[in-house]
């Protein structure tokens, strides 16, 4: 599968895609023990690939408007599906292939609302974990703001 | 230029290697992650001359080449090659960067104020000896503010066109798939902008700061003022089966706007992978004075993009250690014998006087 960000598409909604921005950057202990839990009670399922790769991102010049390519991520992909065809999917940066294996199959399980309230106390834990830390760094980035005095 | 297959040395590369690497102990995962966590900048800088971004995989090749710039690129853009590419991230823009350092050499009061980040410019460059004499430099923490910084700044450039300082922004060009690819076609001249910027983004540190040094002490024919300098990071924005848009993690990007005074306030950019604020200052200045850049000089774009493209002109360089011996050899027989003509010359004019009837 060769995905474009930029073509565009539907998806399943804000709340998927917040919860996989969370799973994305989730704790991998945390994520890997919750898919350790989950993979028992989704029965049968089909790998559909998990590897490394590369992602290009472009960024956009703000001087003539042109985006150009700045550049490749690696990245860990898992893509999953269950006997009746539901699929979980799961990307992050690096190349860790457990971790986004484990979050394919809390996608797969988020898909098919199996595990929804250990989902939703990772997601919880997470998102504030991760809230924290953006806390804390941007109230020390805070401090080095210069405050102009003009005379 | 013409080449000569030898034997015999077989042994001594085998043995030049295993000196190498010898000399560098043994690599395991704690040599690695300590690179990582404490040489943050440099694994940045190897990210941005590799054109590839993994932390984990570039303090790797820090540690398996001694830290020898060039080869630690080589060796990750050769691993690059091993690996499929799953897709194109959405497009980052400036203006949804977490910014953690944005600064402005032009103007005093900008929309966002000035952030001065993690930063040393203001710092007395001063070497702590202390910790080889066994006591550690702790740094003094940082006093964090009450209040958060904003995750977002607004786009100085923007705030400048609303006044008419700046040209207005034409239409976007080409998006994801769409936009011309450095890696896989050739870099032709004129350049587009897209190679060009694609091209400086994967520059040499080194080689665009000479050029771009060249150009701020008068070679070039603008002289830059940094419009806004920032750090920051990025969401690589991807998507699900599905279409659901999500984000798969951050990546540190540096970008910079420089300025000229013309009929407007002319801007140049340059951005790159991990916080090298250098390397975009730099090559944002080349950008700048591309426009009118006399072909031949170091501005034109054939010459700085050529010419500092790393892995290119490392090789190219390093080429020259190979034998050469065909090649040294005929010079040195085309040089014997002009010397010998030379000599001949000499001795026939001697001939030639000794020969001549004294008046």
């Amino acid at each position: 599968m060769m995905f474009d960000e930029n073509a565009g598409g539907g998806g399943r909604g804000p709340s998927h895609a917040e919860a996989l921005n969370v799973l994305a950057r989730a704790e991998p202990a945390g994520l890997k023990a919750l898919a350790e839990q989950l993979l028992e009670r989704l029965g049968d399922i089909e790998v559909l690939g998990n590897r490394t790769g590369l992602v290009m991102v472009p960024m956009r010049d703000t001087v003539e408007n042109v985006d150009f390519h700045l550049g490749e991520v690696l990245v860990s992909e898992a893509h999953i599906t269950d006997a009746v065809g539901a699929i979980g999917y799961g990307m992050i940066t690096g190349r860790d292939l457990e971790r986004a294996m484990a979050m394919a199959v809390v996608d797969l399980a988020l898909a098919t609302d199996i595990g929804a309230a250990e989902i939703e106390t990772l997601l919880t834990t997470e998102r504030r974990r991760l809230a924290a830390i953006d806390e804390d760094r941007m109230r020390r980035v805070e401090a080095t703001r210069v405050e102009m005095e003009t005379f | 230029m013409a080449y000569v297959a030898t034997r015999g040395g077989e042994r001594a590369i085998d043995q030049a290697e295993r000196l190498f690497r010898e000399d560098l102990g043994t690599i395991d995962a704690e040599r690695v992650e300590t690179i990582r966590t404490a040489m943050p900048y440099l694994v940045d800088r190897v990210m941005g001359e590799a054109s590839f971004y993994s932390e984990e995989l570039a303090a790797l090749a820090l540690a398996q080449t001694g830290g020898e710039l060039s080869e630690a690129v080589l060796v990750l853009r050769a691993w690059r090659t091993t690996q499929p590419r799953i897709g194109i991230a959405a497009t980052v823009q400036q203006e949804q960067l977490l910014t953690q350092r944005r600064i402005s050499a032009a103007f005093k009061d900008i929309p966002g104020g000035q952030i001065l980040g993690p930063t040393l410019d203001y710092s007395h460059r001063v070497l702590a000896t202390d910790v080889l004499e066994g006591t550690p430099f702790v740094p003094p923490a940082v006093e964090p503010a009450d209040t958060a910084a904003p995750a977002q700044q607004p786009s100085l450039a923007a705030w400048q066109r609303q006044l008419g300082l700046v040209a207005p922004l034409p239409e976007a060009a080409a998006a994801g798939a769409e936009i011309p690819d450095l890696t896989r076609e050739p870099l032709l001249f004129p350049a587009s902008r897209a190679h060009r910027l694609q091209s400086l983004a994967r520059a040499e540190t080194g080689g665009v700061l000479a050029l771009g040094y060249a150009a701020m002490r008068g070679y070039g024919n603008a002289h830059p003022t940094v419009n806004e300098l920032r750090l920051a990071e990025a969401e690589v924005m991807v998507r699900h089966p599905s279409g659901t848009p999500f984000s798969a993690g951050r990546i540190r990007v540096s970008q910079a706007e420089v300025t000229a005074k013309r009929e407007y306030l002319d801007l140049g950019f340059a951005a790159t992978f991990g916080w090298n604020e250098i390397k975009v200052i730099a090559s944002a200045t080349l950008d700048l004075n591309s426009a009118a850049a006399p072909v031949g000089s170091p501005v034109h774009e054939e010459f700085y993009l050529y010419h500092t493209e790393s892995v290119e002109a490392s090789g190219f360089c390093i080429h020259f250690k190979l034998p050469h011996y065909v090649t040294f050899q005929s010079a040195l027989d085309a040089m014997r014998d002009a010397k010998a003509k030379k000599q001949t010359a000499a001795a026939n004019l001697v001939a030639e006087r000794e020969e001549e009837p004294v008046a």
